[in-house]
């Protein structure tokens, strides 16, 4: 089940000081707050490594207090000086304290709340149970849709327009930033800024029915000329078959009733049900981010679909011949 | 203390209103709430027309004066009461004096605390200045 | 009450042993548990609330399990223990037993038990009604534990968010949570009633309001917080049920509703929630700590800030659940700011904690040990608490394993310890005999070690990005050690509880008898003999201080020897004190019920309504829910507001009281005026339904209008409140004596209430407004609903008083139940109003 790696990188000696230095060690960083990636998940890691520290600071005073209150104690105080205490560690010092922590909060909730300019670059994400419909919206005039798995830019904003067809889900992308929920009726936005390239793993972070856990999705933040070319190869049809293998595996995939909920632009498979295929061979991973994708995995995918992915739409197709599994993925994976 | 303040018709039960403790806390709910639904209807039936957000911003204030001004009353009265007769801090006696401190010292500490957390809420406003 | 103890004495010394001995038996004889199978009939709040304690430990073990098969599927990637389904129905069955079959229970439970003692009161003053709370727990908590057996429980999470429990699941499961848990959410109110009168109106003469033991304080706070949280859940229960069993679309976006309503009712229950789960262990706390430093607790009214401050503020939290929903900042803001303020009053109440143990000598003990263990946890889970107010921090941290750790930080450390702390404290109160030092010193190492070793680790693997409820998570993403750490560290914590449970549960047959009052403690609750006897409190005391047993000489004396109030049971009823409000001066000798099968049978057939419904096998339903009807009547028939032999009772040292009451001066009124004040909340919540379909809507209600008209609505309000008045008014000539003006009024009434009934059902009926449709007919109508229900209850009361009256049980003089119903006339007429000026005035002015 192994999906993505990453190489180490970013905060582990923060997070290491974390954890005592013994608990974590090879984290893979991918779907880290830690290992932020993002303006706003920067700026989330630093404010919780502030309130960490305070946090541990307070903690250990108020065990001292407690440890010589039970156990050092060597005679019993005044409880008119035991009543001020009350009033200095009780109630000002915290009023103190949570102030200044709220001002701190509250100065940077707008920033990651604002709204990006006009013209940044918009894409849209739908949930399912258990999949991700991804749409880029800008300059072109019919929106480019993929599925559970998306692009973008460095040093560039992005604005997420999200959405769901049945259940509450959330978006969330640990590395670049805070999560939003998907809510049927409703649209909600996310404004993330990524700052590192690198792959980076998305989840579904409400819960949201059987596969709740398997609702994934990869993120790929690359330069912005390396994004604008994948855009382009991504918004053209499928590559005509060149071969008679292909052929043949394209004829199958519409006939067995694929195209009823997949669409392969540039063939007849035109159904919205499903994720969309056309580019499906260049994707790193299959199922919402379950499996490396792999031609293995993808004849393992069709003909034992509701044995790995609990309560998932798609029906298995087990009446296929094993050549013809393999001409469906061979077909599938040459996708590019 | 002499004992007639103990038992004087001043301190008697049934002058006493012990709901005015709930007071201030009522206070500070009821001015989260107006800020809350002032806010949460404004950015779901105004936010885009012309109107600007400042509304909101001043409605809040006067939330705030408002609401702080019968907390600080009450933390007034509150501590008129605690303070009554005595210079002893202690109110732990069988006395209805005692009680009658006691209600007092309830009601000062609770306002107090009303205030601070209706600073808070209020705070908001001073950062926040939009519908995002 | 400020007659000095020494004349006391001296006046009762005429008295001879004999005598005492004979009045003690007579006591006894009252107080007598029945033996055999009629054990089960006992209504005694040391028996129901042990019953109770017992039940809700036994849930909390089942959660516990469930806990356990959670961690060991998730100990290693991609574990086939468990199926995602099976995960699912554990991991909300885990969350819902815990809080609404152990949390809230225990500390109900624990109450009932131990209040009266506290108070050196004889029982609570409805102790069927606590019987019909414990038996409906029961009943109901089996029936949604029981599902988990035929893979039939629910799986939507404890939090039960819609569109996902509406339209996507379509088995059982989720009516079982809905009507499973509402039948235990009304036993709880149930509970909360009870305790609420019995702080305000059973303490013993002389002790104020500033003198009550804290204990009392949090169980008043809590109480009425579960007053104003579990309406607004139980409303949103019935929305999500009528969407469930009769498509009605209150959560379907298509059809004009919104998942968000729920989120909001259910958080505005949600919240308070955990804070009706820890203050109660804080009140624990607040009882041992001072035993512990040998010295009254500093800053006693500072504790009662915390205690009321808390509860107030807890209500203003909820939206701190809903961060990431899309909300504008401001209103993340405003709530943010909310969550962060609570945590002073938090601070203030561990503050009270040090300082006594500092002002005092500490007695070291493993109840010590346990309380120690609470606050140094509580206090990580308070500050990681403080952390997700931060809103942007939550942003990242919701819904992720950190909030798993931060809330079994509060809630283990905050709760658990501190109750486990009780049980070592409280066990010879019950038992007769102390729980084993030397065990519970194992026991609090492997359960301190054990339970950080569990759920520290989670707040990194959130930080780490692994979000909640998954059944299982891919290997080498970060998640593998730590997961298998928490799941190793729950074997521990699972060892040290299983070690707990056998000290609870092991023969003592050969251990001594504890000595009384083991820990010399100063509160009323120690002048139990070991073991304890049925009566609660040998004579009801006079109290003068907050540690009677600490600061009233003789104390302990005077009371075993009977030389206080009720002392004795001459005529060999069941009898307590009822007192005023703030300085509990005696009012009443009031008479409370005995040994009952109604209310076993009460409870019994309220479930079997609660649980044919969630099969929608309608005529059964109703048939038990109309036998429940009956059965509840004929108790309140036989067990309440009886005419007494005499006017008053000499209660002892000189004193007379009444022993009938009617009005807001008896305790039968207050419970009434509780009840209501649960039940227009509840309304209220589903009024706030109807404006917030306004606020997300551009044209609500819907143009044109369809229904339900103004005539048809304001018609009803008419008859209603003629209704009302006429109720009033029979209220008025039942006291006047003019018993002909009264059947008249009465009977008047009845038959304009359901004229009335039914012209406010007309206004929808009329209109065709089809609930199916679009939320604004389905809001409409429950609504009507919701009123036409309530007056029909009206209606079964005024019948009810009607007969009381012509079957002599009733009089001009002794006119209790006319005077509570025309309490429940008054918050009818007002849902009434609220109702048409909703419906009728609303549309017609926006």
């Amino acid at each position: 089940m192994k999906v993505i790696e990453m190489p180490a990188e970013g905060d582990t000696a923060k997070t290491k000081l974390f954890c005592v230095g013994i608990l974590i060690s090879g984290v893979s960083g991918s779907q880290s707050a830690l290992n932020p990636a993002g303006a706003e998940a920067e700026q989330i890691a630093t404010l919780f490594w502030w309130m960490a520290g305070g946090a541990t600071v307070i903690w250990g005073i108020m065990i001292a207090l407690l440890i010589y209150s039970l156990h050092l104690n060597p005679v019993a105080h005044p409880r008119q000086k035991s009543a001020l205490f009350i009033i200095g560690g009780g109630a000002i010092a915290p009023t103190i304290i949570l102030t200044i922590l709220l001002i701190y909060g509250l100065n940077i909730l707008p920033a990651l709340l604002a709204r990006p300019p006009a013209g940044t670059l918009q894409v849209e994400v739908q949930g399912y149970q258990w999949w991700w419909r991804v749409r880029y919206l800008n300059q072109w005039e019919e929106p480019i849709e993929l599925a559970n798995e998306i692009r973008l830019p460095r040093g560039e904003p992005v604005d997420f327009i999200l959405s769901s067809s049945d259940v509450v889900h959330s978006f969330w992308i640990p590395s670049l930033g805070g999560k939003v929920d998907m809510i049927p009726g409703r649209t909600t936005h996310l404004t993330l800024h990524p700052t590192k390239t690198g792959r980076y793993r998305g989840v579904c972070a409400e819960y949201c029915g059987a596969s709740h856990a398997y609702m994934n999705f990869t993120v790929e933040v690359v330069e912005k000329k390396e994004f604008d070319e994948w855009l382009a190869q991504q918004s053209t049809d499928r590559k005509t078959p060149q071969n008679e293998a292909v052929e043949r595996g394209e004829a199958l995939f519409l006939q067995t009733g694929c195209s009823a909920c997949h669409t392969i632009r540039g063939t007849e498979a035109d159904g919205t049900i499903g994720p969309e295929l056309t580019h499906f061979g260049s994707r790193k991973s299959l199922g919402a981010d379950m499996y490396p994708n792999s031609r293995d995995n993808i004849e393992n995918w069709i003909a034992h679909v509701s044995a790995l992915k609990p309560g998932v739409k798609m029906p298995e197709f087990r009446a296929l011949k094993n050549d013809e599994y393999q001409l469906l993925s061979a077909y599938l994976k040459q996708l590019k | 203390m002499e004992q007639k303040h103990h038992h004087s018709e001043e301190f008697h039960e049934r002058h006493e209103r012990i709901w005015f403790m709930f007071i201030p806390p009522l206070v500070w709910a009821i001015h989260l709430l107006a800020c809350y639904l002032t806010a949460a209807i404004w950015c779901a039936k105004y936010s885009s027309s012309t109107h600007s957000f400042m509304t909101v911003r001043v409605a809040i204030g006067i939330y705030t004066l408002l609401a702080l001004a019968v907390i600080v009353f009450f933390c007034w009265s509150g501590y008129r009461r605690y303070r009554h007769l005595s210079e002893v801090l202690a109110s732990d006696d069988d006395t209805p004096l005692d009680r009658y401190r006691f209600l007092g010292l309830a009601t000062f500490l609770l306002s107090a605390l009303s205030a601070v957390a209706t600073l808070f809420v209020a705070a908001v406003a001073l950062f926040i200045g939009n519908c995002d | 009450m400020d007659s000095e103890p020494a004349n006391l004495i001296s006046e009762q010394d005429r008295n001879s042993a004999e005598q005492r001995r004979q009045s003690a038996e007579r006591l006894l004889k009252a107080w007598e548990t029945p033996r055999g199978w009629r054990y089960w009939s006992a209504v005694n709040n040391s028996e129901v609330g042990m019953w109770y304690t017992v039940a809700s430990f036994c849930f909390f073990l089942f959660g516990g399990v469930l806990a356990l098969l959670m961690r060991i599927q998730l100990a290693v990637p991609g574990n086939t223990f468990l199926t995602a389904d099976q995960y699912n129905q554990i991991f909300t069955m885990h969350g819902s037993v815990m809080m609404f079959l152990f949390a809230v229970p225990i500390f109900e439970a624990f109450s009932i038990m131990v209040l009266p003692e506290m108070l050196g009161a004889r029982d609570l003053p409805f102790p069927r009604l606590s019987a019909y709370g414990f038996y409906s727990f029961v009943i109901g908590g089996i029936f949604v534990c029981g599902s988990l057996f035929f893979d039939a429980a629910p799986k939507g999470g404890w939090f039960m968010y819609p569109p996902l429990t509406s339209s996507f699941q379509d088995d059982i499961g989720a009516d079982i949570w809905l009507l499973g848990l509402t039948f235990i959410e009304i036993a709880s109110i149930a509970a909360a009633i009870e305790l609420i009168v019995g702080v305000l109106k059973c303490r013993p003469p002389g002790m104020r309001i500033n003198l009550i033991p804290l204990y009392c304080w949090y169980i008043l706070v809590v109480a009425g917080m579960i007053l104003f949280a579990f309406p607004p859940l139980i409303a949103g229960d019935i929305l999500l049920e009528m969407e469930r069993a009769f498509d009605w679309p209150f959560f379907d976006p298509q059809r004009g509703g919104d998942p968000l309503l729920w989120q909001h009712l259910f958080w505005i229950f949600g919240h308070p929630e955990v804070y009706i789960v820890f203050l109660p262990s804080v009140a624990l706390m607040a009882m041992m700590v001072p035993t512990f430093a040998k010295t009254p607790m500093v800053g006693y009214s500072w504790v009662v800030l915390s205690a009321v401050g808390t509860g107030f503020l807890s209500f203003g939290l909820w939206v701190h659940h809903m961060f990431t929903t899309g909300l504008p900042g401001i209103s993340i803001g405003i709530f943010s700011a909310a969550s962060q303020a609570v945590a002073i009053p938090t601070g203030v109440q561990l503050f009270c904690f040090l300082a006594t143990l500092t002002a005092g000598n500490v007695k070291r003990s493993v109840c010590l040990h346990f309380i120690f263990a609470g606050m140094a946890t509580f206090i990580i889970g308070g500050l990681t608490g403080v952390m997700v107010a931060v809103a942007p921090f939550d942003f990242q941290a919701h819904d992720t394993f950190f909030i798993v750790g931060h809330l079994h930080y509060v809630l283990i450390g905050g709760t658990i310890f501190p109750i486990m702390a009780g049980f070592y404290y409280f066990f010879p109160l019950v038992k007769g005999k102390q729980l084993s030092e030397r065990i519970g010193r194992i026991v609090f190492w492997l359960v301190l070690i054990g339970f950080n070793i569990t759920f520290f680790p989670m707040h990194i693997t959130g930080l780490l990005g692994m979000p909640r409820r998954v059944f299982t998570y891919p290997a080498n993403m970060g998640f593998d050690t730590l997961n298998l750490i928490s799941s190793l560290g729950s074997m521990l914590l699972a060892a040290g509880f299983l070690l707990f449970l056998y000290d609870v549960v092991r023969p003592r047959t050969k251990q001594p008898l504890s000595e009384r009052n083991p820990w010399q403690a100063g509160t009323l609750e120690w002048l139990a003999q070991m073991p304890d006897l049925p009566w609660g409190v040998r004579t009801i005391p006079i109290i003068e201080s907050r540690y009677p047993l600490w600061e009233q000489p003789n104390f302990m004396r005077d009371v075993d020897e009977g030389r206080f109030y009720l002392a004795d049971a001459a005529e060999g009823k069941r009898e307590t004190i009822v007192s005023s409000v703030i300085d509990a001066e005696p009012m009443q000798c009031l008479r409370v019920g005995g040994p009952t099968f109604l209310t076993f049978f009460a409870a019994l057939f309220t479930g079997g309504f609660f649980i044919f419904a969630t099969y929608h096998w309608w005529l059964a339903a109703s048939l038990s829910g109309l036998i429940a009807l009956g059965v509840i009547l004929t108790w309140v028939w036989t067990g309440t507001a009886e005419i007494p032999e005499k006017e008053i009772k000499d209660v002892g040292l000189g004193l007379s009281l009444p022993l009938y009451v009617s009005g807001p001066n008896a305790v039968g009124w207050w419970a009434m005026f509780i009840t209501m004040t649960a039940d227009i909340t509840a309304f209220v919540s589903l009024v706030f339904g109807y404006f917030f379909y306004w606020t997300i809507h551009e044209d609500f209600p819907p143009q044109p209008l369809q229904g339900p008209g103004v005539f048809w609505p304001v018609t009803g309000l008419v008859l209603l409140l003629i209704a009302y008045g006429l109720t009033l008014l029979s209220r008025y000539w039942n006291r006047s004596g003019y018993v002909r003006a009264f059947y008249l009024s009465l009977s008047l009434a009845a038959v304009v209430s359901l004229t009335g009934t039914l012209a406010l059902l007309a206004g929808p009926w009329l209109t065709e407004l089809d609930p199916t449709t679009h939320v604004y007919p389905a809001i409409i109508w429950v609504l009507t609903g919701w009123t036409a229900l309530h007056v029909i209850l009206g209606v079964i009361m005024q019948l009810y008083c009607l007969a009381r009256r012509a079957a002599g049980k009733m009089t001009d003089r002794w006119d209790a139940d006319i005077m509570n119903v025309s309490l429940y006339w008054h918050f009818l007429a007002l849902t009434v109003v609220m109702t048409v000026g909703v419906i009728a005035g609303f549309p017609s002015v926006s």
